[in-house]
């Protein structure tokens, strides 16, 4: 198991190595000048020519790429052209809200897509299976940001059920800070009135993001139960008078959850992708919006170092996924060593 | 846990997430808070930085300025110098400051701190340095005593004091004490405050929320009495104009901004919703490359400016706009109606179409526009009507602001069209003529590109003339020639809209600010 953990490591630095070359390249052959767009559009030449020796952004391309290189070795991620801030302590800021937003999402998908996939496939052919399979189309299909606003539009502005936007309304202080995940903070703190309202806030952007996932989750767990339903080890279960509900449940659920483990981790990844989308349509102050904001205005550090954080979490997921999946089938672990 | 407190948890938990209509105000005690919603954030604060509508907004909130731009038309009125004289030579101005003044923090704003927030300004060369930094130099700027400041330009500057607004004076001593590694402050000031403003932040997240408190002992006292003033200001982000119309209608918000023409016109409408609607001082122009590309010819761009139907801007509009009739905006100083401002006439175009190399169209030309501006589009559409008489093909492209302007900055790359806003900083036209120089080409406002030596000559002449009746004769002249060589097609100036409850009292519009800012100043919450 540990050999197959380091090679998985291995791969992981790998992988970073050449995301790192690539968000490097692909900043710095985007047709934009961070420098002058930061200067303002009243700057003269100078003006620009002061903040581009200020980043180093006059240097020749090689040069900047070592140095970002030694800062990323150092945990530096580089610094924000517009506010001067050091991307490593942004993304500290914005980084709880948007795990708060992906792990609410990811358990919106869990939680309610394996049970929807296990019904459809009990109820193979029939009124729900056939919803379920519509819905799955439809998750996966329809664009977020286009939810997202429908979702708004109806449940905010026509309804007023649910807040416009953000993560509390501005009346509202969030509490000190202990992970920097309001919910998890205001409930830290026994602050539970305030718990409630950033749920509230909570519900719609989270039920957006987890919508493409959830729909995977009821399409591979339906697939996945129908084929083990009808396995032989299922049919003899049968035969011995087992309960209907223990065979879903325990019996076939087991086997039929394992390429759903996969794909969740994978699912996380694209989750963490999405906040781009998500929390620019909901307001919602984390690393997606903040890598959107660094992008308008053509400040490529902290678009780099979103990606980075993204890249890093996505295969952080992944090993989990595959460590969980060598544990739950040896054949993975054997195959693995 | 136990039980109990699960349950109270629980039951605490479901109140919060009981849907409940919005609250009447956002308080604070008594007092009610003022909320602003833009979709601009707020990135920092350093008055020496950066400045745009919605950062502006914060700093005039929470700093001050020797002089302050208030009413329309516009006035400069004395804010911390109470009175200013300049030197029968011209070149220094001497300000005289009020003697009340102090910092947030208790310090007296002073002549030294003057001196240094001047200072500070230039030697960072960014932000609103380009206003002052050809005329004035650090060693410029004398303390003459604790209330006297003096500055003695390089030259002559009849538009000095016009940027005065512009450069707020922040405390040396704060400052200099969180400054790191020569940086004159700038990583503190981005997220704290060291003003003598009406109000001091309060907290700041600058992606989403900047909540002000009103400070109490304010120096100069609150226009409408202690009684009416807010407890603070809240500038709320909701990036999108749908949601932000939302909040306004459910009274999440107290005042918007950034909304399309048919919202407005809808919220006009609404009850309990008014809107207040301004002539603009923003010019809407399609700039022109002359260097490069059909519009390089200054036949082809007369031919495309006297064949587009300016009246479809209007439309566009929902008609709150006024056509441009100068290459100056109405309110700024020495504006002229310049005559034979084209306007549509197909015969016309068509004649100096016939001079070009394209005697009978059949060429297409890009235009370009940010992406995502409607209104942009739109014109866009207009204008591909326009030419279409012409044989005049017009490939509209919308592209994200850092590749248009990228683009656009550069004469090799830069489009046959591009719809540019460009708000004016000061009444003075030497700020708006300037965008027409040589000197201008490869910056935003100088997209055109366009090289005109006599131009040049005429605007510096201007600049630096003293007598104020010569100086606005020489812009009406500059306004002509600009107009002559066609570098831009002349469009329209916006109104400058904002939509609000009824209940929001001391709004009072100014059109040298940028497009959305607001003074939160004298405003306050009517209402119960």
């Amino acid at each position: 198991m540990l050999g197959f953990v380091a090679r998985r490591l291995g791969l992981m630095v790998l992988t970073l190595a050449g995301l790192v070359v690539i968000t490097f390249l692909v900043s710095n052959v985007a047709p934009a000048d961070p420098a002058m767009l930061a200067a303002g559009p009243d700057a003269t030449p100078d003006m620009v020519a002061t903040i581009r020796h200020e980043y180093g952004l006059d240097r020749p391309l090689p040069v900047q790429f070592l140095r970002y290189v030694a800062g990323l070795a150092q945990g530096r991620l580089g610094r924000s052209v517009v506010t001067g801030h050091a991307v490593t302590e942004d993304l500290a800021i914005f980084l709880p809200a948007t795990l708060e937003l992906v792990l609410l999402g990811m358990a919106l998908a869990v939680g309610f897509g394996m049970p929807l996939g296990m019904w459809a496939a009990v109820r193979r052919d029939r009124a729900v299976d056939h919803l379920a399979r519509v819905f799955a189309v439809s998750g996966m299909a329809l664009p977020e940001f286009w939810i997202g606003l429908l979702l708004l539009l109806v449940f905010s502005g026509w309804l007023g059920w649910l807040p416009i936007g953000g993560q509390l309304s501005v009346a509202d202080a969030p509490p000190a800070p202990i992970t920097g995940m309001v919910l998890v903070d205001a409930l830290l703190r026994g602050q539970f009135v305030l718990f409630g309202a950033a749920l509230r806030h909570a519900i719609l952007p989270a039920v957006v993001i987890s919508l493409p996932a959830l729909a995977s989750v009821v399409r591979i767990n339906r697939a996945e139960m129908i084929e083990v339903l009808q396995s032989d080890y299922i049919t003899a279960a049968r035969a011995h008078g087992v309960a209907p509900a223990r065979i879903v449940s325990v019996l076939a659920l087991k086997n039929a959850m394992l390429p759903t483990l996969a794909m969740i981790g994978l699912r996380f990844g694209w989750m963490l992708g999405s906040s781009v989308l998500v929390e620019t349509v909901f307001d919602w102050p984390g690393i997606g919006l903040y890598a959107v904001n660094s992008a308008a205005s053509a400040d490529f550090k902290p678009v780099m170092g979103t990606t980075l954080v993204i890249g890093v979490l996505f295969m952080l997921a992944n090993l989990l996924v595959d460590i969980a999946y060598g544990w739950l089938d040896p054949r993975v672990r054997e195959a693995g060593e | 846990m136990r039980r109990r407190d699960f349950l109270i948890a629980g039951s605490a938990a479901a109140a919060g997430l009981h849907t409940q209509p919005a609250d009447a105000f956002v308080r604070e005690g008594k007092r009610k808070i003022l909320v602003f919603s833009g979709g601009q954030p707020v990135p920092l604060l350093d008055p020496h930085v950066k400045y745009d509508y919605s950062t502006r907004m914060m700093q005039q909130s929470i700093y001050d300025a020797l002089t302050k731009y208030i009413d329309n038309p516009a006035s400069i009125v004395p804010w911390l110098a109470k009175s200013w004289e300049t030197s029968a030579d011209g070149p220094t101005w001497t300000f005289h400051l009020v003697e009340n003044a102090k910092f947030h923090n208790g310090d007296p704003v002073d002549a030294e701190a003057v001196r240094f927030s001047f200072e500070r300004g230039l030697k960072l060369n960014k932000g609103v340095a380009w206003m002052l930094k050809d005329y004035l130099d650090p060693a410029g700027i004398k303390v003459v005593d604790p209330h006297t400041v003096a500055f003695t330009l390089k030259s002559v500057f009849a538009g000095f004091l016009s940027f005065m607004p512009w450069w707020f004076i922040v405390n040396p001593k704060e400052v200099m004490a969180h400054a790191e590694n020569g940086d004159y402050g700038q990583k503190y000031l981005t997220d704290h405050a060291a003003g003598s403003g009406p109000f001091k932040i309060r907290r700041w997240d600058p992606q989403a929320v900047m909540d002000l408190a009103a400070v109490p002992d304010y120096w100069k006292g609150w226009p409408e009495g202690d009684a009416k003033r807010p407890a603070g200001i809240i500038y709320q982000v909701i990036r999108e104009p749908a949601p932000r119309k939302s909040a306004l209608l459910r009274g999440e918000v107290d005042m918007v901004t950034d909304m399309t023409p048919q919202d407005y016109d809808q919220l006009g409408k609404t009850p309990g919703i008014k809107v207040s609607s301004n002539p603009g001082m923003t010019p809407f122009t399609l700039m022109m490359n002359t260097r490069h590309g059909p519009t390089a010819d200054l036949n082809f761009r007369k031919a495309l400016a006297w064949a587009i139907d300016y009246k479809a801007f209007l439309q566009v509009e929902n008609g709150a706009a006024k056509l441009m009739d100068s290459p100056f905006p109405n309110a700024m100083a020495g504006h002229i109606a310049v005559p034979d401002m084209p306007h549509r006439d197909l015969a016309k175009a068509r004649a100096y179409l016939a001079k070009t190399k394209w005697p009978k169209g059949g060429i297409g030309i890009d235009y370009v526009y940010v992406a995502g501006l409607e209104v942009e589009r739109q014109i866009g559409l207009a204008v591909l009507s326009s030419l279409q008489p012409l044989d005049i093909k017009v490939n509209i492209v919308g592209m994200p602001w850092p590749t248009l302007v990228a683009r656009g900055t550069n004469p090799e790359t830069g489009p046959a069209m591009i719809a540019v806003y460009v708000t004016p900083v000061s009444t003075d036209p030497s700020v708006v003529a300037a965008q027409y120089t040589s000197s201008a080409a490869g910056s935003y406002w100088g997209m055109h590109h366009l090289a005109d030596p006599e131009l040049d000559k005429m605007v510096e002449a201007a600049r630096v003339e003293p007598d104020q009746k010569q100086r606005m004769a020489a812009y009406a002249e500059i306004q002509k020639r600009i107009v002559a060589d066609q570098p831009a097609i002349f469009g329209m100036m916006e109104d400058r809209r904002w939509a609000m409850r009824d209940d929001v009292r001391g709004f009072v519009f100014c059109p040298v600010r940028l497009t959305g800012e607001v003074d939160f100043y004298p405003m306050w919450v009517a209402g119960k």
